[in-house]
């Protein structure tokens, strides 16, 4: 048996990752702030252009046909660039779930004519650039098209948050399951997770080989190696658990061995990058905080992304009732 | 139209580079990529056939170990087919030896014209493009910062160092073009999966009909006599400005001709 990912997804990943180092450079995720729609102008459209959004859609549908072991590591590139786009939302989740209903939608979600976006559990995110929202009703999904939303207090400006208070058009997604779509957001997140923590540790390690004091670099200082080791640890026990998840999702039929591989992916990832971050501000020093120094795109995001569609709590509690304990 | 890109599978340069003591020559054992500055004449020449509105790119490559994974990144670009040469008699070519074996690899492809980079980013001699149209017996023209196809013509715009001139050749021709004569496009993932499955003809040299004392070690006309570590970064200069140190950095800057 092959554990390894092949050749092509390997490509997939250097080719997303080229992208994002071209098109969506810290620079153009500070000017997306300022944008009214908080994207960052032209990458959706060469993201459709690429086939990225399309990973999940059935050939038949116009799709790729690929699964989750195929999407997890550009999602994880995602993360490690801070791409201010609703990937995870609009890719792992909307575009399976539309094709699973049989969604006229689908088209234009994978084409990058539209984007949507998710409310599984009470937020809306990116609720200012979504044209709809998956949306949970009940035990049932629903395609919202019409909706008022207020706006929410942020601490990413990257991921700006809405409320849902008022739903004037939707459709049903007859045939979407929302546990396997909450199982898609939360697995897509924890790939998240894996990029933004490795990017947090290679900022740092570069910081502290530059940073000198006493006449050595910072990072010739074992307190220093210690806490950075530790997280090198926490990603590599981490991302494995996110790959079978990955596999788990995109193979195994049974919903209850699904939910507890990726919760226990959620629960190691968010633990991994929020370690990542406290190590990374830790070993900056105050230059970490400052507003200008681009160590805070990755923490912001990293707080957030540990807790979204599920912080670490939730999913061991989810881990422990699947194992019985 | 058929056209033909010549492409370097270089080691990763994001990987620090290493030189073997004993032959002297780069280390080319792990994985090999596509040499970013052949993308742009990939590139061009899938455009040139897109205007065309027939015809198709070839790849032709030389290469240590069969290594395709350069290659494999130029075809999901959308190029057709590749040749790929390799054998163990050609470690130790100089640019002669590499631009004869592309010479015989590209003559079979008979091509309606040959795109090359002007030269490789991890050799840098930037004489292979030249050599392999002296070999084929083909009009050459260097530094292309633009290229059209007409009727039976190359239209050239060649880079100079005042602006550039512009050149008409008949085909077939050989064309190097400098990077950023177009802007290369990122593999698509239906490419990338289309690119497993094209054709990829693999040639030793007695598949080319080339003799191996002719290349390689046995036929460089060239020898690394000793290698060193490139200088350490020098301090730069301080100039103290006196009322005149505009006319210094003037001065710095026309040495340099960029003015």
């Amino acid at each position: 048996m092959k554990f390894s990912f092949t050749d092509e997804q390997n490509m997939f990943r250097e080719t997303v990752r080229e992208l994002f180092a071209d098109r969506c450079p810290p620079d153009a995720v500070r000017q997306s702030w300022d944008n009214d729609d908080g994207r960052v102008p032209g990458l959706w459209a060469a993201l459709a252009e690429m086939g990225v959004l399309a990973v999940l859609a059935p050939e038949a549908a116009g799709g790729l046909g690929m699964n989750e072991v195929d999407l997890v590591r550009i999602l994880e590139e995602a993360g490690y660039a801070g791409v201010p786009e609703p990937l995870v939302e609009h890719v792992a989740v909307a575009v399976p779930a539309l094709a699973e209903a049989g969604h006229a939608a689908l088209e234009a979600a994978i084409a990058g004519d539209s984007t949507i976006t998710l409310n599984l559990s009470g937020e809306v995110i990116v609720g200012a650039a979504a044209d709809a929202v998956v949306h949970r009703h009940g035990d049932t999904l629903q395609l919202v098209t019409e909706w008022q939303a207020d706006e929410a207090a942020s601490i990413d400006q990257s991921r700006r948050l809405g409320v849902l208070t008022d739903i004037t058009a939707a459709d049903p997604l007859d045939g979407a399951d929302p546990d396997l779509a909450f199982d898609r957001a939360a697995l897509g997140t924890a790939a998240q997770c894996i990029g933004v923590a490795r990017r947090l540790l290679e900022a740092t390690v570069e910081y502290v080989a530059e940073r000198h004091q006493f006449g050595k670099p910072v990072g010739s200082y074992q307190a220093v190696k210690h806490h950075l080791a530790n997280v090198k640890i926490a990603l590599d026990f981490a991302a494995p658990l996110v790959y079978r998840a990955a596999w788990s999702v995109a193979h195994d039929d049974d919903p209850a061995a699904r939910g507890r591989d990726v919760s226990m992916a959620k629960a190691q990832a968010s633990e991994a990058v929020d370690l990542a971050a406290r190590q990374a501000l830790q070993c900056h020093g105050a230059i970490g905080y400052t507003f200008e120094y681009d160590l805070q795109l990755w923490l912001k995001r990293a707080w957030t992304l540990a807790a979204a569609h599920g912080d670490v709590r939730f999913h061991r509690d989810r881990v422990a009732a699947a194992i019985g304990i | 139209m058929k056209v033909v890109v010549c492409v370097k599978q270089i080691p990763d340069p994001a990987d620090p580079g290493a030189l073997d003591p004993e032959s002297k020559t780069l280390v080319r054992d792990a994985k090999l990529i596509l040499d970013e500055s052949d993308s742009y004449g990939v590139e061009m020449a899938l455009q040139l056939v897109d205007a065309a509105g027939e015809g198709e790119v070839h790849l032709v490559s030389m290469a240590p170990n069969n290594e395709t994974a350069g290659l494999r990144t130029a075809l999901a670009m959308g190029a057709a087919s590749a040749t790929l040469i390799s054998d163990e008699a050609l470690k130790g070519s100089d640019a002669l030896g590499t631009a004869k074996v592309l010479a015989a690899a590209i003559a079979r492809q008979e091509p309606d014209l040959v795109l090359a980079a002007t030269e490789s980013s991890d050799g840098y001699t930037g004489t292979v493009p030249e050599q392999v149209a002296a070999l084929m017996d083909l009009p050459s023209v260097t530094f292309a910062k633009s290229v059209a196809v007409d009727g039976g013509a190359a239209k050239v715009q060649r880079q100079t160092e005042a602006g550039y001139d512009e050149v008409e050749c008949p085909l077939p021709a050989l064309v190097s073009v400098t990077a950023g004569v177009v802007e290369p496009r990122y593999p698509s993932f239906k490419g990338i999966m289309a690119a497993k499955s094209k054709p990829v003809d693999e040639l030793d040299l007695g598949g080319l009909g080339i003799d191996a004392g002719s290349v390689g070690w046995a036929g460089a006309g060239q020898e690394i006599v000793s290698i060193a570590d490139a200088p350490a970064r020098e301090a730069g200069e301080v100039i103290e400005d006196e009322g005149d140190a505009y006319e210094r950095i003037v001065s710095f800057l026309d040495d340099l001709k960029v003015l």
